[in-house]
Parts: structure tokens; C-alpha cells; sequence
């Protein structure tokens, strides 16, 4: 699985890395990346997850190989 | 033949949209003037447009430049939902939005709402809806870059 994420989360990790673990949806997603930094734990709880461009909830089960975009409460404007 | 409503500008007649009009994300300076010009519409006695703009200070803090970055094809789609959305709504004739990224100087523009409808109060409503909603859904970040060389994302 491969995770990009975006704006404050990139103090917490590359903006693109690979997870080897295997994580079947949000919740793990989630933990997985605390069990990495868990300073961006706060920042993590507010964020929302998006596969191919579409956002997907705590119900999806991610696919082998999948892109995940890990998307911070937005700030435009 | 003139165009239908559209929440997409396109060139009409003699006005022709500016490069990258039809994009909800760009990563140049707005051209306010030459979406304008594309905002017009036969049916619409009311053209709003806001601008949101950067501000030299925030929270007391001297601000030196903004710095934007989006998840561009997700915020392409959300916009133009968005702005589809709104159309039906408030029934209006022309609907547009543009989301600056990359850096944005004081003054300089970020984001910018055109809507136009047969009357005022339709327009007002639906920029203000518009701009709400891609401030608060769009993935697009702000990092605000401070004249004493801090910087904090919005």
C-alpha cells in the first residue's frame, strides 16, 4: 500500500512512503501510522482517507496495492 | 447560438475565457478581469464575485506569503460538484470557482467565486454557500509563512 499525505501531516512523515503491513481499513490505516509517529496523532483523528480520487469510509476495505490518500482538514481560501 | 448556463466558462461570442478558465485549481496568478468577463450571462440581472484575498497579518502575526497545495484531481472533482450543485440550487446561470496553489503573495488573489442569476439575493446566497464549502471540503491547504521566518499550516 502505498500512503501520500499532505500539508501539517508532512512534519510528521514523508509525503509518500510504503506500508507493508497489511491493513484492511481506516482503523488500522490509523493505527498503522501512529504506531509511526504518534505525535501526529491529534492531526490524524481529523483527517479524512480518499482511494482513486474518491473518499472512502470507515466501511471500505482497502484493496492490495492500493494508493491512500490521507487528506488533513482543509484550509483553502 | 449563445451558450446554455454553465458552471464551466467557455468562450461566448466575443468574450474568451482566459487560459485555464475551465480549471478549478491553478498554479498561476487569477486573472479576476478574464473570468469576469466570462461570468456574464443574457439571463443574469446579477453577477457576484468575491476574492478572497492574502492578508498581511493574521492573528497579530506579520504575514510574509502564503503558500497553497492541493490534492489536485480531488479538488478538481469537489469544485466542480461543488459548483454543479450550487447551480441546481439556486438555479443559476453561470457558476464559477478558482483555487490558486503554490505561492501566493499579500494582496494577491487565492480564491475566487463568480456566480450569476436573474436576481441578486440567488447570487449572494450561492457565492457565499460556494466559497463555504470549498473552504471547508476541498483539499486544499494554506501554510502561512511569517515575516519572523516561522511558518503554520491552516
Amino acid at each position: 500500500m502505498t500512503i501520500h499525505v499532505y500539508a501539517g501531516l508532512k512534519d510528521y512523515f514523508l509525503p509518500e512512503f510504503e506500508l507493508t503491513e497489511e491493513v484492511g481499513n481506516i482503523d488500522q490505516l490509523r493505527a498503522c501510522l501512529l504506531a509511526i509517529n504518534e505525535q501526529a496523532a491529534k492531526l490524524l483523528a481529523a483527517c479524512r482517507f480518499a482511494v482513486a480520487d474518491g473518499f472512502v469510509d470507515s466501511t471500505y476495505k482497502f484493496k492490495a496495492h492500493e494508493i491512500v490518500i490521507v487528506v488533513p482538514p482543509s484550509s483553502g481560501g | 447560438m449563445r451558450s446554455s448556463s454553465s458552471f464551466r466558462p467557455v468562450a461566448e461570442g466575443s468574450r474568451v475565457a482566459p487560459d485555464g478558465a475551465g480549471k478549478g485549481v491553478v498554479d498561476r496568478p487569477i486573472d479576476l478581469v478574464g473570468l469576469l468577463a466570462v461570468g456574464h450571462h443574457p439571463a443574469a440581472g446579477a453577477v457576484v464575485l468575491f476574492s478572497g484575498e492574502v492578508r498581511e497579518s493574521n492573528l497579530g502575526r506579520a504575514v510574509a506569503y502564503l503558500q497553497y497545495e492541493a490534492h489536485v484531481p480531488l479538488a478538481e472533482k469537489m469544485i466542480a460538484e461543488i459548483l454543479s450543485e450550487a447551480k441546481a440550487k439556486w438555479r443559476l446561470s453561470v457558476a464559477i470557482a478558482q483555487h490558486r496553489i503554490g505561492r501566493v503573495e499579500i494582496g494577491e488573489t487565492a480564491v475566487v467565486v463568480i456566480t450569476a442569476s436573474p436576481h441578486r439575493n440567488e447570487a449572494y446566497n450561492a457565492n457565499r454557500h460556494i466559497i463555504d464549502r470549498i473552504k471547508q471540503e476541498a483539499p486544499i491547504w494554506k501554510c502561512e509563512y511569517y515575516e519572523d521566518g516561522m511558518k503554520e499550516w491552516g
